[in-house]
């Protein structure tokens, strides 16, 4: 397991577990994980369906509760929390999803403002963090449209743009380009990794889309039957040969008819491009 | 039938102001009290933002059945003591204003708590996840994205409580049922009766309408 030294972990996930019992009557869940995810870091999390990493990520703002262990976000223990106080961390604590969750009601502006209206923010400061985020998402444009008319992309930079309104520290990111074309897929990566280059928000993300992991993350942690069984360096979009992920690029991997280019420099080391663990595992 | 119009005019009028005076008041009642209740109910259903209080859930569930069992005439006639005690009187729009409103409070209740199943879970989630307070979801997001499901509940509500207070006309409650009774039913005026259905049919027609759009104009999805 690589080390990061880094002064304060933004994430920090002790030994925490969860059980469910599935439709089937079986057990399953997080068995006792440890995380902890260095400020400013892009951390990916990827693993068959199942392998308990949505369960992972809604654990650090609680929508999850563990069964035991600790979660601890920007140094507060999460965990320990009354209600109230739960609620103002988690207004430090974005989040955007896979179908995006935006109110169909709203104007774009307005579910931008949403988060900052529910923390209490002042108007004057709410109009001027819309309009700011909104323009780091390039939808400027859309202020007074409704989401019922944007594309699917252009809906997740919204929720993006919501999500960045309240300044968070830590950006949750659950499978947020799994409902996208490739295409689009690739411009909503640039715009994650130019918030947390410009704003230095740390992202944790969950994806079972090796691609994107591979061009976000700057380390990613493999998870498998509940547990967080690798932890590798991707930095420079490399899978180090000889790890597990690799070997399960090699087994499930096909290699797409249309693959996408590597970045610049950094050729991965798995000839394996476009990959969908979910998918191989169906 | 033009001639009995014009001579009935003034019971007709009279007895049209009775009927929305039942409704505005049945309905203010249902929307105020039976909205809250219904919110409540939603919210400590399981996996709800209040789910923990499952004890409150399963009571309200089960006050809002067994008013709702009451056939409407029974519930009139079971609690009239207690109409007594708040309006002074058993007769009269006023008098029959507190048995519709208990029924059309539970009746709301109910219908508000199934249509807020339509607003998506994740849409709830995101809200949960910015630290928004029970109050605050009910607020940003149940009464925005549910808005337009809510307008179609209140003209069920309407529609509904429009023909309950034509039954509390049996036991003198006033208003067009009551006209209906008296004098198309025990009179045998047929022309009468017809004017009366006209007029209710009249009265739906214009709730129903209204009713769907402007659920259509503030649905934006």
């Amino acid at each position: 397991m690589p080390s990061t030294a880094s002064p304060k972990p933004a994430i920090e996930l002790r030994d925490v577990s969860r059980r469910f019992t599935d439709p089937g009557g079986h057990v399953v869940g997080l068995r006792p994980t440890s995380l902890i995810v260095p400020e400013g870091e892009i951390h990916g999390i990827i693993g068959f369906s199942g392998a308990g990493k949505s369960t992972l990520l809604r654990l650090v703002n609680l929508l999850e509760r563990p069964d035991a262990g600790e979660v601890i976000v920007h140094g507060e223990n999460l965990t320990r929390l009354a209600p109230a106080g739960l609620r103002r961390a988690r207004h430090r604590i974005g989040m955007i999803f896979q179908h995006f969750n935006l109110l169909h009601n709203q104007t774009v502006a307005d579910n931008v403002a949403l988060p900052m209206r529910i923390a209490g923010a002042d108007p004057a400061r709410i109009r001027e963090r819309v309009a700011a985020c909104l323009d780091f998402v390039g939808l400027a444009a859309k202020a007074d449209v409704y989401p019922g008319r944007l594309s699917g992309g252009q809906k997740q930079r919204v929720a993006i743009a919501r999500a960045l309104a309240p300044e968070p520290h830590v950006l949750l990111a659950d499978e947020p380009t799994s409902a996208l074309d490739p295409r689009t897929t690739l411009d909503l990566l640039e715009v994650l990794a130019d918030a947390n280059r410009r704003f230095g928000v740390t992202i944790l993300l969950v994806s079972h889309e090796m691609e994107v992991i591979r061009r976000l993350c700057q380390r990613v942690s493999v998870m498998e039957a509940g547990q967080i069984v690798e932890q590798l360096d991707i930095a420079g979009g490399q899978i180090p040969a000889g790890s597990r992920l690799a070997s399960w690029l090699a087994d499930y991997g096909s290699v797409g008819p249309a693959a996408s280019p590597s970045p610049v420099g950094a050729p991965a080391a798995v000839p394996h491009h476009h990959f969908a663990l979910e998918a191989a595992h169906a | 039938m033009l001639e009995t119009l014009i001579e009935l005019q003034p019971e007709i009028l009279k007895a049209t102001g009775e009927t929305l005076l039942m409704l505005a008041i049945c309905l203010t009642a249902a929307v105020v009290l039976g909205g809250a209740l219904g919110v409540l109910v939603f919210l400590t259903s399981p996996g709800q933002s209040l789910g923990r209080f499952r004890g409150f859930n399963l009571v309200a569930n089960g006050l809002i059945n067994v008013v709702r069992s009451f056939p409407f005439i029974i519930l009139l006639v079971a609690i009239s003591p207690f109409t007594r005690v708040i309006a002074g009187t058993s007769i009269g729009p006023l008098a029959a204003s507190v048995p519709l409103s208990i029924a059309a409070i539970f009746y709301f209740a109910r219908l508000i708590e199934q249509t807020l199943r339509d607003v998506p879970r994740g849409v709830i989630e995101a809200a949960e996840a910015m630290g928004a307070s029970p109050l605050q979801i009910v607020r940003h997001v149940l009464l925005v994205e549910g808005r337009s499901g809510l307008v179609l509940a209140v003209t069920v509500l309407a529609v509904s409580f429009l023909s309950y207070s034509a039954v509390a006309g049996v036991v003198g409650g006033g208003g067009i049922g009551d006209l209906a009774i008296r004098y198309g039913y025990y009179r045998f005026q047929t022309d009468v009766m017809v004017i009366t259905i006209v007029l209710l049919v009249i009265l739906v027609q214009t709730i129903q309408i209204l009713g769907q759009q402007l659920a259509r104009r503030v649905d934006k999805r």
